[in-house]
């Protein structure tokens, strides 16, 4: 017999890494929103370290690959991937949270993730950009040696595309976590993205409701900080179980963007106590 | 697809693959194992990188091979840095005592230093993590603190 390539028994080879390497891990949720800054990649990060305070081993794989941002809010930015024999060995952040990012094998601040075009043309990447960028989350997923986890957690890309490859990658995901702000123009995207999950039947865990008001650090006090607020009337109006809202505070967005995830210091704040009462949930809703 | 010799009516067999001028192209060359007649198909670089960005290898030296982990993101990425190898060796094993003083580390940075530990150790060749390790491992790393 003649040798081939076996294109079709390597691509196999492939799912069945993944689905090698996620039979360690117990509950694999992709925190979604159609919408960029809705503070999603924040919540996950904080919802990682708030998991782990409650004893649970957990990872946050970082799908966003043009615009990574985990390994920075999770204090491990500047750490490398380390091939080992079992895999790529993840950084290890705040509260021992595990990260796989694109930001890990990037040189630099201002470095963009470009892809090579070997002879030809930098405007063709379009035929091929999608499948690339699919399996550099397939790799992510498969290559990497998590360990056994309670929880990973993925930091899905705005868009609800994403959504589909990774139903392909993972067929049992445990389910879609949808992040919203009170805004009109949110809760538009973001019933788009629930449609198109639907469409591919998957699983949502629930919606939560980010920048539902703002605390005032000084007082502890929740103002109004968009005016058509009603989560839980949008959740049942969408027919997703409604998992509750965390309040924007300011110390949020400083502390995670400098790698020190805001729940670990201020775990009393109004947000804090949010953010922990979501990881609860989400224990219970994932059972 | 499959390619047939005329005057022998026979299947051409896959010989091998090469990278072809253009960079992202490739000759795939077969053989006729009647006449030993050869062909070149060349393809283009949009056809190649379609079938690369599946993150496969093509061409039989690939059958077998099992790919390096991130061999994709790493073959495609133009800018990145280097990656690291995890030291080679057996997990060591912890002593209680060593244990006792890793945590009384605060807990949010323990995973980081364990790590740290573990991988002083194996460069080393050292089975067992003691505190006298633990001494010499910050010492030698400039962790002064833990």
């Amino acid at each position: 017999m003649q040798p081939q390539s076996g294109i079709l028994d390597q691509v196999l080879a492939q799912r069945q890494r993944v689905t090698e390497r996620l039979a360690h891990v117990k509950h694999v949720v992709a925190v979604m929103s159609g919408k960029g800054g809705v503070g999603k990649s924040a919540l996950t990060a904080n919802l990682a370290v708030a998991l782990g305070m409650r004893g649970r081993s957990v990872g946050v794989l970082d799908a966003d690959i043009h615009g990574p941002s985990a390994a920075a809010m999770l204090g491990a930015r500047g750490q490398t991937v380390e091939i080992g024999q079992d895999g790529a060995r993840p950084a290890i952040g705040v509260a021992n949270v595990s990260v796989m990012s694109m930001d890990l094998f990037l040189d630099g601040e201002d470095t963009p993730v470009i892809w090579k075009h070997p002879g030809g043309l930098a405007s063709d990447t379009y035929v091929w950009r999608g499948t690339l960028e699919a399996n550099v989350l397939r790799e992510f997923l498969g290559d990497t040696a998590w360990g056994a986890l309670d929880f990973l957690l993925i930091d899905m890309p705005p868009g609800a595309d994403r959504f589909e490859t990774l139903m392909r990658f993972i067929p049992d995901l445990s389910g879609g976590l949808v992040i919203t702000i009170p805004s009109r123009v949110s809760h538009q995207v973001v019933r788009r993205a629930i449609q198109s999950a639907r469409m591919v039947e998957a699983p949502l865990l629930g919606l939560v409701e980010n920048m539902a008001g703002l605390t005032d650090p000084e007082s502890g006090a929740i103002r109004e900080l968009y005016p058509d607020g009603d989560g839980e009337k949008f959740a049942a109006e969408l027919a997703i179980p409604y998992l509750g809202s965390v309040p924007f505070d300011p110390r949020l967005a400083r502390d995670t963007d400098a790698g020190r995830p805001f729940v670990l210091n201020y775990s009393q704040s109004p947000a804090g106590e949010a953010i922990q009462r979501l990881a609860r949930t989400i224990e219970e809703v994932v059972r | 697809m499959k390619f047939v010799c005329n005057d022998c009516q026979r299947v051409m067999e896959f010989r091998d693959n090469t990278p072809g001028q253009g960079g992202g192209s490739m000759a795939i060359r077969y053989i006729c194992p009647g006449c030993n007649r050869s062909i070149s198909m060349v393809t283009n670089p949009g056809e190649t990188q379609v079938v690369r960005s599946l993150g496969v290898t093509i061409g039989h030296e690939a059958i077998a091979h099992t790919p390096e982990p991130m061999a994709m993101i790493r073959e495609a990425l133009a800018e990145q840095k280097p990656a690291a190898s995890v030291p080679a060796g057996p997990d060591p094993v912890w002593t209680e005592t060593a244990l006792r003083r890793l945590n009384a580390a605060p807990g949010f940075v323990q995973g980081m230093i364990r790590r740290l530990y573990d991988d002083y150790a194996r460069q080393k060749g050292y089975a067992e993590i003691t505190p006298a390790v633990m001494n010499e491992a910050r010492d030698a790393l400039g962790m002064s603190e833990m």
